[in-house]
């Protein structure tokens, strides 16, 4: 019981199914309204049922009892310590000093809770001192207090035992007063100091009770007026049973929960003491002559003399032991393994390629590509999908951004080694499996394949001599909610969603030509044959390049920044790479680390687009403004589109607005611009809205139901700005601070992982303790729960 | 004597200081750090000691009112007496009995099994615990058990009373049948054994008389016990008793007054008590 009880305790906060912060809102599903204070078993995901607000008890004792254990731990840990040292002097004293047993006596008669009361009451409520303090206060306050009773038990145990005939003995033989006591009386009372141990913790938690009864919580009391109510800070045990004291008359779940788990606390503490004791106690007691009514159950075990020590010998005790210790250790690593595995959006699929590229003099590339992709659903596959997104270009297409043709031509598709039929359809390339590879885990597919690329193009482009290859694999879509994830490809915002993959490639370019791509180490200028790998990426972009001038400097954490440029443009590229390196560095420092080691930027006629760990910017527009803006936004999707993932067709708006969010913060934050001009572009892109008439719209809508851009990249920026100037009292000093704080926490809560409109919320509605309502202006929540 | 003297004397300091810690400490909210303002220590135990030479007991805060505890706190000493009283009182014949001697019986130790699993939880514990029992008997009988309200009369104290003497009669439970389970192993018992006397014989006569110094030396930390638990008691159950000074109230005066009569309290129930233990052995015996 009691590993038991400290597994939770260590591990509780992990366990919890709900934050602290996180509400209950009135919902009404399956025609049942769930309205707090819920009873409890009656949701599933509300185990024990909330509270009047609609907080999770389950989670908030899940996140208390750490705190109730440990406390009680460390003030029993403080006062047994100088209590039995003490004690032991004092017991060894020839004759003990009078005003020493007054004092004891004295101090026992005045109830401890109410010395710690007196002390803790002035400075309890609505404490302007930090929670930590709080606690060290009381862990102080409560050991000292305590310790004289310690010390008059321990005293007279010694006394009693410094009279013993052996100590004499061990006196006579010239031993000192150190030597007595360590050795000769310190053993004696080993076993009684462990029963006592826990015993005091048992005690302390029933101080802390009683001070919760009078409101008096540990770590602070927050006291709300009108209606008067008090609150634990800390949601620790006692202070839970003590703010629900009041719901004896109606709802009392709400007091019995946390009342049952510290009964059980305190009782599984309790049964140890008296295990221990009552096998203490029978293995020295004498047998009695008379029957007393009070004889233990279990028999004395008895010191074997003179059998020979063993290392290691079997026992059902020792064994149970180990299982106990086995068991505590697996289930903490299994809830430390679990604990990230429910952050984000599900992928049943992963993919991960080895392909090789050669390219001709004429510019046709042919390629091999080599798939693995791994079944991580339960379900069983019909089909694999690919997003083949060079075929959309072929002669004949409708897209104003593209001006030349492309013509791709898939010859050859192996699984398994087997010939497999596939089917191409725009850029939906779907392989059939055979029937009796449905059931496999992974699946190799080979795909041969050969393509040009367009002139002028729209991201995977030729310009001049260089040829861009965006998006030029077959790229494996992603199986969600029990179907291939896949949605035609359109022209203007990303339509394609990819997970997180390992890269292999290799190339063989003709002479002249150099090679940046996604990959950590691009092969250097000039060098036309070679390999190149990326882990944990979600797109492998390749730049084949002639007669480019590069730029290169170094950002924090030896992060290498190269640039690509022609000199028939009026950028400075210098001026841009110091750009790229301010903010690249300022990212490092405020979001989190960058997730590769060298970060690419190509300026060349075409979109401005990211991939991971290289960029397209185009030097050749005319507002020099929205050139530097794009640099440092096409750098935090590093961040946010690179690392945290969504899908770019549903939720377009996670990666942009956020992006744009970022981006704007660069210059709010690190810059210190003023907030209309750094959130500018934001503004401008809600004016053009409103000059359009589009009226509101939200957010979240797939790529095909957008009416402007603006409502994917400006809305979001604004609003989560707006919210932060709301709300940043709860978490710092000033937007600028929380903001960024923002930034960091949410990109190292969903690193390598999918998020969606939903986790969204419930991530950013916990942080700021907002409602769901909260958001209506700009996202539609109505379909969240479905 | 002297210890006696010396007792009181360090309990007269402790309640003097505890009562002024409200006044000494406090809280810097633009530091954030603690202040111990022990200047002021003078002046306010100056001000208390001026206030009971001129004969009164001062004043304390009810809510809005300000009235004087001399007026008040003859009702309330004897709530809070009578509450302590019969609950040690009570324990100490309960424990004895129980534990001494009629423990052999079947029955009895059905009882103790009960009382030892009652003494794994801690009190306040049983407090919530049966406060939540007595709503939910009435709410399913309509038989009130408890009055909350301070005015109820004999329903607002048998509660209270029952509830106070729950922690003394498990202390003093487990103190007696261990020292009887230790005692029942001595030699002089054995001989009484092999001289044929009865059991009850030996339990009055040997054991018994062996007990007594144990218990009379826990019998103020058994005190103590109670009103700890009386403290909780009042607070949560609206009995109007000594606590309603010490509680509701940050100023010296009252909770100094308060915790003085708390120390009356547990000395009339101390007297209480020896008086019983010599009766008892006036009555049964053999000296």
């Amino acid at each position: 019981m009691v590993a038991g009880l400290l597994f939770f305790s260590i591990f509780g906060p992990y366990l919890a199914p709900h934050s602290l912060t996180s509400a209950l809102e009135t919902q009404y599903t399956n025609g049942k309204v769930l309205a707090p204070p819920l009873e409890p078993f009656e949701s599933t995901s509300y185990p024990l049922g909330t509270d009047k607000w609609g907080y999770d008890l389950f989670s908030m004792i899940l996140n208390g009892l750490r705190y109730t254990v440990f406390i009680a731990a460390a003030v029993t840990m403080i006062k047994m310590a100088f209590g039995a040292i003490i004690g032991l002097y004092a017991g060894t004293l020839k004759r003990t000093p009078g005003w020493l047993i007054a004092f004891e006596n004295a101090w026992s008669y005045v109830p401890l809770f109410l010395i710690l009361y007196f002390f803790l009451a002035p400075i309890s409520f609505n404490s302007s001192l930090k929670q930590n303090v709080l606690i060290a206060y009381f862990i102080v306050i409560a050991s000292i207090i305590s310790i004289p009773s310690i010390v008059s038990s321990v005293r007279l145990k010694t006394a009693e035992l410094y009279k013993s005939v052996y100590v004499e003995a061990a006196k006579a033989l010239g031993a000192g007063k150190h030597r007595v006591i360590w050795k000769h009386i310190f053993p004696q009372l080993k076993e009684t100091f462990l029963v006592m141990f826990i015993l005091e913790i048992v005690y302390v938690i029933a101080l802390m009770g009683q001070l919760a009864l009078l409101n008096i919580f540990v770590g602070g009391t927050i006291m709300r007026f009108d209606p008067i109510i008090y609150l634990s800070a800390t949601k620790e045990l006692s202070g839970l049973v003590g703010q629900a004291r009041l719901n004896i008359y109606g709802n009392t779940h709400i007091l019995v929960a946390p009342l049952a788990v510290l009964l059980y606390t305190t009782v599984s503490f309790s049964l140890l003491a008296n295990g221990l004791k009552n096998r203490f106690q029978s293995n020295y007691q004498r047998t009695p002559w008379i029957r007393t009514g009070h004889e233990p159950f279990i028999q004395p075990s008895r010191k074997q003399y003179g059998r020979k020590k063993k290392f290691w010998s079997f026992s059902a005790q020792k064994a149970a032991f180990s299982a106990l210790v086995i068991a505590f250790a697996g289930a903490g690593i299994y809830v430390i393994a679990a604990k990230d595995a429910n952050i984000g959006v599900k992928s049943g699929s992963r993919a991960d390629y080895n392909i090789d590229l050669k390219m001709n003099g004429d510019g046709y590339f042919t390629a091999n590509a080599n798939i693995q992709v791994k079944n991580q659903s339960n379900k069983e596959w019909e089909e694999l999908v690919f997003y083949f997104i060079p075929n959309v270009f072929a002669e004949g297409h409708t897209f104003d951004s593209v001006e030349g043709t492309s013509e791709a031509v898939i010859g050859k598709v192996t699984v398994n080694g087997q010939k497999a039929s596939f089917k191409l359809k725009g850029d939906t390339l779907t392989i059939k499996l055979k029937p009796e590879m449905k059931d496999k885990s992974r699946h190799n597919v080979k795909i041969e394949y050969g393509f040009t690329v367009p002139d002028k193009g729209s991201r995977f482009s030729k310009v001049d001599t260089n040829y861009y290859l965006a998006q030029w694999y077959p790229m494996a879509a992603v199986y969600q909610k029990g179907k291939w994830n896949k949605e035609p490809y359109m022209e203007g915002l990303e339509t394609f969603h990819t997970g997180f993959s390992n890269f292999k490639v290799s190339y063989k370019l003709p002479k002249g030509y150099t090679l940046a791509s996604t990959a950590d180490k691009d092969p250097a200028e000039g060098k036309n044959e070679g390999n190149i790998k990326a882990k944990k990426v979600r797109d492998f972009f390749i730049a084949v390049m002639k007669d480019m001038e590069v730029h290169e400097t170094e950002a924090r954490d030896g992060v290498k920044i190269r640039l690509f440029s022609k000199s028939n443009h009026d950028k400075d590229p210098e001026a841009s790479l110091t750009l790229a390196k301010n903010a690249l560095t300022f990212y490092q420092d405020h979001i989190g680390d960058y997730p590769h080691e060298q970060l690419d930027i190509v300026l060349d006629d075409g979109q401005f687009m990211e991939y991971p760990g290289i960029v397209t910017i185009n030097p050749y527009g005319d507002d020099k403004r929205f050139y530097d803006i794009s640099i440092v936004h096409e750098i935090a999707h590093q961040y946010f589109y690179g690392v945290v993932a969504n899908d770019p067709y549903n939720n377009a708006w996670i990666d942009e607005g956020i992006t744009e969010f970022a981006t704007s913060m660069y210059f709010y934050a690190g810059q210190n611009q003023a907030e209309r001009q750094a959130f500018g572009l934001s503004h401008f892109r809600m004016e053009a809205i409103e000059e359009a008439g589009l009226g509101r719209h939200y957010s979240n809508v797939p790529v095909n139901e957008v009416k402007h851009s603006g409502y994917i990249y400006g809305q979001p920026a604004l609003e989560i700005l707006k919210m932060i100037q709301e709300k940043y009292t709860l978490k710092g000093e000033s937007p600028k601070e929380v903001g960024m704080q923002f930034l960091s926490d949410y990109y190292q809560n969903f690193r390598y992982k999918e998020v969606d409109t939903k986790e969204f919320i419930s991530y950013t509605k916990d942080y700021f303790s907002v409602p769901t309502g909260y958001f209506n202006n700009w996202i539609d929540t109505s379909k969240l729960n479905s | 004597m002297v210890r006696a003297l010396q007792q009181i004397f360090i309990i007269f300091i402790l309640i003097l200081l505890l009562a002024a810690v409200p006044k000494i400490i406090s809280v810097d909210p633009s530091s954030g750090s603690l202040d111990w303002s022990f200047e002021s220590l003078p002046q306010i135990y100056g001000d208390f000691i001026k206030e009971l030479s001129g004969g009164s007991l001062g004043t304390y805060q009810l809510g809005r009112q300000t009235r004087p505890i001399a007026g008040d706190i003859a009702d309330n000493f004897t709530t809070s007496l009578l509450i302590v009283l019969i609950a040690v009182n009570a324990s100490l014949v309960i424990s004895l009995i129980f534990g001494l001697f009629i423990s052999r019986f079947k029955l009895t130790k059905l009882f103790g099994a009960f009382l030892n699993i009652l003494a794994s939880i801690p009190d306040f514990i049983i407090i919530v615990m049966s406060m939540i029992l007595a709503v939910k008997i009435y709410k399913m009988t309509g038989i009130r058990v408890i009055s909350l309200r301070p005015d109820g009369g004999a329903l607002n104290i048998w509660f209270p009373t029952v509830l106070a003497s729950l922690a003394p009669t498990l202390y003093l439970f487990k103190l007696v049948s261990v020292k009887y389970y230790q005692t029942s192993g001595e030699d002089y018992i054995k001989t009484a054994v092999a001289k044929g006397m009865s059991l009850n014989y030996i339990n009055f006569q040997h054991v018994f008389k062996n007990l007594e110094p144990f218990i009379k030396s826990e019998l103020i930390k058994v005190i103590s016990l109670a009103i700890g638990n009386l403290f909780i008691i009042e607070h949560i159950m609206n009995v109007s008793g000594i606590t309603k000074f010490i509680f509701q109230s940050t100023e010296v005066q009252p909770i100094a007054i308060g915790l003085f009569a708390m120390l009356l309290i547990s000395l009339i129930v101390y007297i209480s008590n020896r008086l019983i233990f010599y009766l008892f052995k006036r009555g049964f015996i053999y000296e």
